[in-house]
């Protein structure tokens, strides 16, 4: 494996990983607010599921970008 | 689909009332609402009536009794639903309290008991821990009593100080000498990581000044129960320990003693809850209701095709002494109350639709919708023989065991079974079975399409997911088109129509530009995505050139977000594969305990993760362009339910 395979690699796991650093810190939040929500009103539990899900587009498209580095060069 | 719906009035002589209210409550098939307008003033509400009140207020008593009963009673002993109807007034509710009377009294005290005895295990071991690490500490003192420490004019505390700093214990011996000199004796020992155990022995002349002085100072003191207070330090905590061995026991026993309290009343209780709801829920009908003088007025909703047949009922049971009237709501009436329909396979997906929200009425229904792609998706992302044989198995299990105790659970275990199905034809399509373990055993690529995992398969792998969301947002973007031509909601269709036709041309763009469309093909594709674009523009007004592009770019991300189908299946995939690599790596045995374990981790995840996942690309991806919440959910007058358990529909059982 020559030096570039390697930062090719390296980059994609950094697109990965930073992308699912940003999305675990708003689930965080949004999950205890979630949580809390739910304790109140257990029929927001669709909801809350919904708004949890949301941040992880971050990561989809770091994993796009991941790919792409991958694919592409 | 939503069941349409049909406005019924109903009107009859006043002297019928009770028998309308009941028969109607028997049939349980009328979503009653508030009669006539605000406006019609021939119509009058029903008069006050403080012993019809007084009977109401004495059923709900009984039935928070009940609830409270039936609560004791294991799930596994809990009677089923029983049937009752009731004219109001026929149920003696004193009598019924005075009934269960006898056997609450005793059940309050048995609970009583095991709630002392659970609460009792909470709190010893918050005693015990503190001053069994004291005891070594104060030897000459363990053994002394309560009764012999006051011979020798002594008094002892044990305290618990939290432990901000290391300084709390000497701050505390400082005040102590200020206050008793050296008439004192304070040994210390730490408990956990946050507080400090200890034990003050002092005169007994000097308890107010002591005890002042740790209430000035915020010292928990740690007063042992009752009970141990006369023992010796070390008696009391033998005794405790003692204690502390025996409460399982004694809980345990506690506990069968109140179920076999509650177990043989448990359907008597059943059928008077039944009794008294029912009647409890006539009487607050008669809030809906209007008068004449000599007339009743009710109104309600039933489905429209079961109308005719309803209404003959219903006139053969009051010997046609009511007047029923029949009319069909206006096209956008939010009064209309929900109720779902669907073909058979699409029925379990309803409680997914109703999770997120009712549909409104006259709305899009999309439990069809996801009847189609939800399972799909999920397949998409196991796509493995062997964990879609194992799901298949678990679905089909739990749909048998929920059957009738939890609907809710059995239609999900039904997603469940959709799902693994595709899996099986998924993993077939990737040559997976258990990750690589199939390659392994035959020898070769056995994948009918291509072997996921495979380097080669990761370009097609993405372009799968987002031809997927490509069908599924613009399926929801012309079923959105489709809804607001039937609400006559020119801007939101046009809005829509703009966003399609962008997206066309984008599309059409990339297929020329990847050669995969004729180069022709380029002009056109360019002039629908700028009439897109404008028409999108304009509808924004002022804001347009601002929300016209969030608005686009939004619908570009929904479908990259369909890439997660391509993400997640490929993690479950390597999951796999690498368990089996660490399953061969050291001796048979550790690697079947290994193998075992990374599988069982990746077969739960693709339980859960896959349908969390597929919702949301539902919910957010797909129904966001046309999915309407907020609808008023269709409950008959009169449906069935018990505690505890729900019961089948109203219409279920009619249709």
């Amino acid at each position: 494996m020559d030096i570039g395979t390697g930062l090719v690699a390296i980059g994609a796991g950094l697109a990965v990983g930073l992308a699912a650093l940003g999305s675990g810190l708003a689930q965080a939040r949004i999950g205890a607010a979630a949580i809390g929500a739910i304790a109140e009103k257990p029929e927001l539990t669709g909801r809350a599921i919904l708004l949890v899900a949301i941040p992880e587009t971050l990561v989809i498209l770091g994993f796009a970008v991941a790919a792409m580095t991958i694919v592409l060069l | 689909m939503l069941t349409p719906m049909t406005r019924v009035r109903m009107i009859g002589p006043k002297s019928a009332l009770v028998q309308a209210i009941e028969e109607l409550h028997t049939l349980g098939i009328v979503h009653l609402d508030v009669a006539g307008a605000a406006s019609d003033s021939a119509l009058d509400s029903v008069p006050e009536d403080h012993r019809r009140d007084r009977h109401r207020d004495e059923l709900s008593l009984l039935l928070v009794e009940l609830d409270a009963l039936l609560s004791l009673v294991p799930a596994t002993d809990r009677p089923a639903a029983v049937a009752g109807d009731h004219v109001p007034g026929s149920i003696d509710a004193s009598a019924m309290r005075a009934a269960i009377a006898p056997t609450v009294h005793e059940v309050e005290e048995r609970v009583r008991e095991l709630e002392e005895l659970e609460a009792e295990a909470v709190v010893l071991p918050r005693y015990v821990q503190p001053l069994r690490q004291l005891l070594p500490l104060v030897p000459w003192l363990a053994d002394l009593s309560d009764r012999e420490l006051a011979l020798l004019r002594l008094d002892t505390a044990a305290l618990v100080l939290n432990l901000d700093d290391d300084t709390v214990v000497s701050l505390l011996r400082a005040e102590l000498e200020v206050e008793l000199g050296e008439r004192f004796e304070l040994v210390a020992t730490p408990v956990d990581e946050s507080t400090v155990g200890c034990v003050l022995v002092f005169p007994h002349d000097a308890g107010d000044s002591v005890h002042g002085l740790l209430g000035r100072e915020h010292v928990r003191h740690v007063a042992l129960p009752t009970r141990y207070s006369q023992l010796s330090l070390r008696g009391a905590v033998e005794a405790m320990e003692e204690r502390e061995r025996l409460l399982p026991a004694a809980i345990q026993g506690a506990e069968e003693a109140v179920r076999e309290l509650v177990v043989p009343h448990a359907a008597e209780w059943q059928l008077y809850r039944t009794a008294a709801a029912a009647e409890l829920e006539q009487l607050e009908a008669i809030g809906l209701l209007r008068m004449t003088d000599r007339a009743y007025v009710m109104e309600g909703w039933w489905p429209r095709s079961q109308g005719g047949t309803l209404r003959e009922e219903l006139d053969r049971r009051l010997d046609g002494q009511v007047a029923i009237e029949e009319s069909k709501p206006a096209r956008v009436d939010s009064r209309v109350p929900v109720l779902l329909h669907n073909v058979r396979l699409a029925r379990p997906f309803e409680a997914l639709v109703e999770f997120l929200d009712v549909p409104r009425s006259a709305s899009l229904d999309p439990s069809l919708v996801m009847c189609l792609f939800l399972p799909l998706m999920f397949g998409i992302m196991v796509g493995d023989v062997g964990y879609g044989v194992i799901l298949l198995f678990l679905g089909l299990y739990a749909r048998r065991r929920f059957a009738r105790s939890a609907p809710v659970l059995r239609d999900i275990s039904f997603v469940l079974v959709f799902g693994a199905a595709w899996s099986l034809v998924f993993g077939v399509l990737f040559g997976e079975f258990f990750g690589d373990v199939g390659k392994r055993i035959v020898g070769y690529d056995w994948a009918v399409w291509m072997y996921r995992p495979g380097a080669e398969a990761l370009e097609p792998l993405l372009l799968f997911a987002i031809a997927i969301g490509i069908v599924h947002v613009v399926l929801g973007i012309v079923l959105g088109m489709w809804q607001a031509a039937r609400f006559r909601e020119p801007r939101t269709l046009l809005d829509r129509l703009g966003t399609l036709l962008v997206l066309i041309g984008l599309f059409t763009v990339a297929g020329v530009a990847a050669d995969q469309l004729p180069e022709g093909a380029m002009t056109p594709a360019v002039a629908l995505a700028v009439v897109g674009l404008v028409l999108v523009l304009s509808l924004h007004g002022a804001m347009g050139l601002v929300m016209g592009p969030l608005e686009l770019l939004g619908t570009l991300g929904n479908i990259l977000s369909y890439l997660r189908l391509a993400a997640v299946g490929l993690a479950s995939a390597y999951l796999a594969i690498v368990a089996n690599e660490l399953a061969l790596a050291g001796p048979i045995w550790l690697g079947i305990i290994v193998g075992t374990f990374f599988h069982t981790l990746n077969l739960a995840l693709a339980g859960f993760s896959p349908m969390v996942q597929a919702l949301r690309l539902h919910y957010v991806e797909c129904f966001s362009k046309f999915f309407e919440g907020g609808g008023t959910p269709f409950h008959p007058f009169g449906e069935r339910q018990t505690m505890g358990a729900e019961t089948p529909r109203a219409v279920e059982q009619s249709t």
